[in-house]
């Protein structure tokens, strides 16, 4: 899994690329933890490349969202392959953070 | 295919690719094979955190068309279908951050069975191939 976060503005675009699982998904932790810190998140994850996500995966997905909402930020992922958002579904995971 | 990792200590990533590399599952469309991956990551990440076996053995075999694939360990007894299914209605707030992974193979699979026997966790999971 590649990573990289831009800031556009007020925005922060998060870029995905490759496989979220238990081998990366600690470094995945490290590199989201100082989007955790801004004081008023504006979040956009790009999707586009993301090729899978295990459970790990998406622990770190739901503590960044739980991050966002306590701070009243917004959390955005867009592009999500159908495989991936399949996982996002059958979790919930689609109702609690916001897909387009 | 039927194989023994003895450590397994660090070595998931090259358990799940033997399990992807099997004929049969090597022949699988990307949706299936993505599925497949995902439970084998999920059933042994379950095995590393809570057995505490040092060995575990993989098989994968079809039953007609169905595909199983089945994990054995000498661990402490755990049988992972026991815990309850996270509440995937619950508000982000209340969401508990873990637990997810049996549930996933739950959903993508066709079956799950749990045994004890001879001091050994045996864990399979089924999926038919159309």
């Amino acid at each position: 899994m590649e990573i990289s976060i831009n800031k556009q503005g007020d925005k922060t675009i998060v870029t995905l690329n490759g496989r979220l699982d238990t081998t990366n998904a600690a470094q995945f932790q490290n590199d989201i933890t100082p989007l955790m810190e801004d004081a008023n998140p504006d979040i956009e994850m790009d999707c586009t490349n993301m090729e899978y996500t295990s459970s790990q995966g998406l622990r770190m997905f739901l503590m960044l969202q739980k991050s966002v909402s306590s701070k009243g930020g917004k959390l955005v992922m867009v592009n999500m392959r159908p495989a991936v958002r399949e996982v996002f579904d059958i979790t919930g995971f689609s109702k609690i953070i916001k897909i387009e | 295919m039927i194989k023994r990792f003895d450590p397994i200590e660090g070595r998931n990533a090259e358990i799940i690719e033997e399990v992807m590399q099997t004929q049969e599952v090597a022949k699988l469309d990307e949706d299936l094979q993505f599925k497949i991956r995902l439970c084998v990551e999920e059933v042994e990440e379950n095995i590393l955190c809570y057995s505490g076996s040092t060995w575990i053995e993989v098989s994968v075999i079809m039953d007609g068309n169905v595909l199983v694939i089945g994990f054995k360990d000498g661990g402490i007894e755990f049988d992972p279908l026991a815990k309850e299914d996270p509440d995937i209605e619950a508000p982000v707030e209340k969401r508990q951050i873990g637990g997810l992974g049996i549930f996933i193979c739950k959903q993508m699979m066709d079956s799950l069975e749990y045994k004890y026997e001879k001091g050994c966790n045996i864990f399979t999971m089924r999926k038919e191939i159309n």
